[in-house]
């Protein structure tokens, strides 16, 4: 049934990204507000603030890339080396946490799962996505933002030009993708339009002009409708004042996204590699978290098909054949890891540098790094690798390696975010028949939490 | 019951009388001046509480104190609701109150729900195509009792949300030029067809696929390089109609989207592709371009090659980008092709005004190209574009508060019924010049289009997948070792099945191509359409000890392979001391099934509708023969894999639902909701036969509702859940007995030994029949059916079988009925009997 809490989280879709109620802009900046000496501080309206992050490379994340020698079974990572593609980590050793054993093996993750790696179920190529996905389901249950939901997809520049919204990972429901934004200058005209200059400026007012004459003929044409289609089209017009709606509220926060919106420099324009766009659309997606507009941001590296490319990065090769490349020691794969994981301390500085409660938003975060394709391009997804990176305000174990010793599927630790994020949940897009066959237990993963 | 026209004319009599204020009586649908004291009250002291109450009350359920409809006791009130409606309360073996309380009962429930629920999303239930047998079957085709006064039929105004598959079906067009109707290939996708779901079974525009001569990879670089864009609307319902108007409306997040899928269109309309390639690539002579094409460029939009010829529909978005000016003409006739082709209906004066004034807005804030993409995309937001407004506004209600539709509602309701595309150019002539206003105007362009094979008719078709259900085959996830027990390949399954619904498909529309006996033949045909893949699923599934002699035999027949070529060396040797011999060619084994008796299926060339090229040269291929299927091993579409399939769940048949399915599709049944209470899962063991492990909905609180389905479903057991023919299971001979029972027709009940059996007895029932048409007036009427509406189905079955089961004379005459062309501005909430 159609209600105004589904149609804004429905929005989320669209936009990439959701809106979140209609609380006004600043009880809405992820909860936050700015004291006068600038520390981010939680809005007495609303519940501690907590944000996810889901980095999906593509084309597999294999266990000897993450595991360090000597991990045989759970144990902490003191002590331990990290392999040398996430050798960038180590200096966040105390933050990490390597999962080595949950499986996918139900969505036939060859290739890639798409939709089924963060859905939980059968994926595939031209397979649509049969249920919402867990970032998308994070962020209806973590607290309210402006947008509760960024996706941003990272591929070969010829690609993002192209085809620069795409839907392979993120759904709201059945046969409802969400798309990834992939110009980084559509992305700023969404978020930061309203205080943007020069064409990306002249770009978001003719579009709000547009979205407004819209809306008006809209609501012109709902008049004399008959009373039962009346709260039905009346959700249709609604959709168009929360989308202006919520330009008009970022305008209400201009000042302080001022202070997180980055500079648009030439990159945006002028990319002379992939990776420049990479790079942008990643600071783009950082300052939606550390601006407070969104609670959840998923990131496809790859945008969750088979193909991709880093040539910024000096792989000169681009598309399938890297995916048929073994990881382990590959150079290729290294510099591809290393660079993600130099995006993931990136992350991890930027929000700790904003502080929030009685710490830093990275105390309140949680970074789940893993790939849409299990351990490698051609798996059936008997192991599926995952990094996480911080504690959502202390609720997971952190600087240690867990060997999962049971059958647990990735939707357990699905359900676990979800439970964490206030939502009981002891299945995620799971059946009891199927669990059945595919999961040895039930509920979170008690392995994983603190 | 089967209808005689002596009974028709005496309903049709008491009809007239009652129309007229002769007596005085019970208006179904109409409970106004019921209260809980003044009568639900009472029929529950009456009818339920001398079992439903007291200490030890039946089932636990003590009615004694129950009050008046609130929010705490509505799941217990929307209970008796469904028990009612169904008559499966009061039992029968206790007095029975009459028709008329039945009615005011069960109306009073869905009136007080309804307010109660309001603030909750209301009451829905009573509406649900789901719910539509709760009308009785026997009171709309048999004679209704003294005291019930019908009205006038008419359905409500209401605004229609476009299916995905319509959206997708109109943006299509305006990129793609889909061939002209080849009567000599009649399968073959022609322009008017739905645009078919992809290899995966997902819904997507491509662009420029028809020009692609050339790409570097292989099917998934294919697939990854070519644009495409996915359905934007969403549909929540898997199974039965999911398409009526009230369901949907278009969110925030689809309008969003939609507004940059029109972008890209309109580019692909002014530019072709030129708007997503460079210019390079466009040529007939790929070689002339292969230094551009060097290094692995796999996935990359540059590895495609476009040829020359244009095959895009030139309009007057391509013209307006073509000039150097925006001027006022050009714009005027872009805004006006646009409005009509995403609505169907030329734009008002006021409303190309509008439009323009927006064109012109963008333009000059971001100059003519970017200005006028944003500008024109702004009209793929139109209200019309996204709904099919049937709202009445125009005309003087009858004394019953009914209008007709006239002019472009009613012409576009007609091609609605019908067609995915805009109305052709005769009937918005007959539209444009006033000719679409009367019953015989609707009954001369619904018989025009029937009669015309070139006028594609992809509703009819989706009116049989929804009613079937055949077509979730693909969706069906199977866990791999339970799959691959059945037989078939694990590797082909999900995109065999997607064949195997556009095969469904085409059977179909042979089916109705011949218009005799639609039904009947659609459950009993021998005929089926078929890929040269088919032989495995409609094959036969071993036995245990035949599967065990079949391997067995393969690994003598290696064994003899091998002593022979060692003996052919050893001759060799003798023949050519010293020498040393020819390397021996590895001889490839051939490829067994040994769990599958492939069947022999052999028959004339004919085709199936497909996706464009969405997987390179993996994509689907329209090819298909019409075969027989093997004797006595199937009849009809409930015996076809893309059905039983559909009807099955990762490890197993799901017998239940297609007993459901026949008890509510073709018996006119009802089942409740499953109470909250039950936890519905079957033991998990994997030796034991799904019949035994469904002992589980034979404890006394289940079978009340499952006796009604497992019966009818457990017939299919002869075959697995792949959809394969089996003897046995399990290593014992598979048992496929079954039984009808309380289906309303005393000569359908009874056991039945198998599918066959249980499809034989049911395709000649008349009952069946009459469910069917009732279905029809759903997915074409776009609500439930109400005793009101009895007179439209009595007379539509009379078509239908009068004409000797033809689909066509069934369509004309729901098409011409009033509560097709008629509109009522206010229906009383309640009406739902």
């Amino acid at each position: 049934m159609l209600n105004r809490r589904r149609m804004l989280q429905g929005f989320a879709g669209g936009l990439g990204a959701a809106l979140g109620s209609p609380f006004s802009a600043k009880d809405l900046l992820a909860a936050t507000t700015v004291s006068s000496a600038g520390r981010i501080e939680l809005s007495s309206a609303s519940t501690s603030p907590k944000r996810v992050v889901f980095f999906m490379q593509n084309q597999g994340f294999h266990p000897s890339t993450c595991v360090p020698e000597g991990a045989k079974s759970s144990r902490s990572l003191a002590g331990l080396q990290l392999p040398e593609p996430i050798q960038a980590l180590e200096p966040y050793k105390d933050r990490l946490h390597i999962i080595n054993g949950l499986h996918g093996t139900h969505t036939t993750p060859s290739h890639s799962a798409f939709f089924g790696a963060l859905g939980g179920y059968r994926g595939g190529d031209g397979v649509p996505p049969s249920a919402g996905t867990i970032d998308y389901e994070l962020s209806k249950t973590l607290p309210s933002t402006l947008m509760p939901h960024l996706c941003i997809g990272m591929d070969s520049l010829e690609n993002m030009k192209s085809k620069p919204t795409i839907a392979n990972l993120s759904a709201s429901g059945a046969g409802q993708p969400i798309f990834m934004h992939s110009n980084p200058n559509h992305l700023y005209q969404m978020l930061y339009g309203g205080i943007s200059s020069g064409e990306i400026r002249q770009q978001f007012e003719a579009r709000s002009s547009v979205m407004d004459q819209v809306e008006h003929l809209a609501e012109i044409n709902g008049k004399r409708l008959p009373t039962a289609d009346q709260q039905r089209y009346g959700q249709y017009v609604q959709g168009f004042r929360d989308v202006n709606g919520l330009r008009d509220r970022l305008a209400t926060v201009s000042d302080h996204l001022k202070k997180f919106a980055p500079e648009v420099d030439g990159r945006y324009g002028s990319p002379e590699f992939e990776t420049d766009w990479h790079d942008v659309l990643l600071d783009l997606g950082v300052s939606a978290l550390k601006s407070g507009i969104t609670n959840t941001l998923t990131i496809g590296s790859g945008r969750g098909e088979i193909f991709g490319s880093w040539k910024g990065i000096g792989v000169e090769q681009q598309g399938h054949n890297l995916g048929h490349i073994n990881q382990p020691g590959n150079p290729i794969w290294i510099k591809i890891r290393q660079y993600n994981c130099q995006m993931l301390v990136r992350m991890m500085e930027a929000l700790d540098s904003i502080p929030e409660g009685s710490g830093t938003m990275m105390d309140n975060t949680l970074i789940v790094y893993t790939s849409n394709n299990a351990d490698k391009q051609h798996t059936n997804g008997a192991n599926w690798p995952v990094m996480l990176l911080g504690n959502l305000d202390g609720a997971f174990k952190t600087g240690c390696f867990t060997q999962m010793d049971s059958k647990r599927p990735i939707n357990s630790l699905y359900a676990t975010l979800l439970n964490v994020a206030g939502k009981s949940c002891d299945r995620f897009n799971m059946n009891e028949k199927v669990a059945k066959k595919f999961d040895s237990s039930e509920g979170p993963l008690r392995e994983v939490l603190a | 019951m089967t209808i005689g026209e002596p009974r028709t004319i005496y309903f049709l009599l008491l009809t007239f009388s009652l129309f007229h204020g002769t007596a005085r009586g019970y208006t179904p649908g109409d409970p106004a001046g019921l209260t809980f004291e003044g009568f639900a009250k009472g029929f529950l002291q009456d009818h339920c509480t001398d079992c439903h109450g007291g200490s030890d009350a039946e089932a636990g359920l003590n009615l004694e104190g129950l009050g008046p409809i609130d929010e705490i006791n509505q799941a217990q009130w929307k209970s008796i609701w469904a028990q009612v409606a169904l008559g499966e309360m009061p039992p029968s073996d206790v007095e029975s109150p009459d028709v008329i309380d039945r009615l005011k009962l069960t109306d009073w429930i869905v009136r007080e729900l309804s307010n109660h629920l309001q603030e909750f999303g209301g009451f829905l239930a009573s509406s649900d195509p789901e719910k539509g047998n709760f009308v009785d079957h026997d009171l709309l085709f048999g004679v209704l009792p003294p005291g019930i006064k019908l009205n006038p039929t008419s359905s409500p105004a209401r605004l229609w949300r476009v299916t995905p598959q319509e959206h997708v079906t109109r943006l299509n067009e305006l990129i793609n030029r889909e061939p002209d109707y080849d009567p000599k290939k009649p399968g073959l996708r022609s322009h008017g067809d739905v645009v078919p779901t992809n290899h995966g079974g997902e819904l997507k525009i491509y662009f420029g696929t028809d020009r692609i001569i050339q790409w570097q990879g292989g099917t998934v670089a294919y697939a990854t390089a070519v644009k495409s864009l996915p359905a934007v609307l969403s549909s929540a319902r898997d199974h039965g109609l999911k398409n009526y108007p009230s369901f949907y409306t278009v969110n925030s997040a689809e309008a969003t989207q939609i507004l940059g899928a029109a972008e890209d269109i309109i580019r692909y309309m002014a530019y072709g592709p030129l708007s997503i390639a460079q210019a390079y690539q466009i040529t007939d002579d790929p070689k002339s371009i292969a230094d551009k094409m060097e290094g692995d460029i796999r996935g990359l939009p540059s590895s495609i090659v476009y040829a020359t010829s244009v095959k895009r529909p030139i309009t007057p978005i391509f013209e307006l980008f073509e000039s150097d000016q925006a001027n006022d003409k050009l714009v005027k006739q872009a805004v006006d092709y646009l409005y009509e082709a995403v609505t169907f209906r030329p734009p008002t004066e006021s409303q190309s005004r509008t439009y323009q004034r927006i064109v012109h807005d963008s333009i000059e804030k971001l100059g003519k190209e970017q200005g006028s993409v944003l500008g024109l995309s702004s009209i793929f937001l139109e209200r019309d574009a996204l709904f099919r407004p049937e709202l009445a506004e125009e005309g003087t209600p009858d004394s019953f508060g009914r209008v007709k539709l006239k002019d472009w509602e009613l012409g576009l309701a007609v091609n609605h019924a019908l067609s995915y595309i805009k109305p052709d150019s005769v009937l918005r002539d007959a539209i444009a010049k006033g000719k679409m206003t009367t019953r015989d105007d609707v009954r001369r362009e619904v018989e025009r289009m029937l009669a015309d094979d070139s006028i594609r008719k992809p509703r009819v078709l989706r009116f049989f997948r929804d009613y079937f259900d055949y077509d979730r085959g693909g969706y069906i996830c199977k866990d791999t070792a339970a799959l691959s027990s059945t037989g078939v390949n694990t590797g082909s399954h999900y995109r065999a099945m997607f064949d195997a619904t556009a095969s469904t498909d085409r059977l179909i529309e042979l089916v109705l191509q011949d218009d005799k006996d639609v039904l009947k033949r659609l459950l009993t045909t021998e005929q089926i359409v078929v890929t040269r893949g088919d032989n495995l699923y409609l094959g036969r599934r071993r036995s245990q000890d035949e599967e065990a002699a079949s391997v067995a035999a393969a690994k003598l027949a290696a064994e003899e392979a091998a002593e022979k070529a060692k003996a052919e060396l050893e001759a060799w040797k003798l023949a050519n001391p010293g020498e040393t011999p020819p390397k021996q060619k590895k001889s490839r084994q051939p490829s067994i099934n040994h769990k599958i008796d492939p069947a022999t299926l052999r028959g004339d060339k004919v085709f199936a509708r497909v996706s464009r090229r969405s997987f390179g040269n993996g994509s689907m291929k329209p090819d298909r023969e019409l075969a027989v299927v093997p004797e006595g091993q199937r009849m009809g579409i409930l015996t076809h894999p893309s059905w039983l399939v559909s009807h099955s769940d990762a490890m197993d048949n799901h017998a239940i639902r297609r007993g459901r399915w026949i008890r509510e599709r073709l018996i006119g049944g009802g089942i409740p909701d499953i109470p909250i209470t039950v936890d519905a899962m079957l033991p998990d063991e994997p030796k034991t036969t799904l019949r035994e492990r469904m002992r589980v909905t034979r404890e006394d609180y289940c079978w009340t509702c499952h006796k009604k389905m497992d019966p009818l479903g457990l017939p299919f057991e002869m075959f697995n859940h792949a959809g394969i023919f089996r003897e046995t299971e399990l290593g014992e001979v598979v048992n496929t007995s079954g039984k009808i029972i309380e289906s309303g027709d005393e000569d359908l009940d009874g056991e039945v030994s198998d599918a066959i059996d249980l499809i034989e007895r049911l395709a000649a029932s008349e009952r069946v029949e009459q469910v069917f048409v009732r279905h029809a007036f759903r997915f074409w009427m776009g609500r439930n059916e109400t005793l009101h509406d009895a007179n439209v189905l009595q007379e539509a079955h009379r078509a239908y079988r009068d004409n000797g089961g033809s689909m066509r004379a069934l369509l004309v005459s729901l098409l011409t009925s009033d509560a097709f062309i008629y509109r009522q501005r206010d229906t009383p909430a309640s009406s739902t009997q």
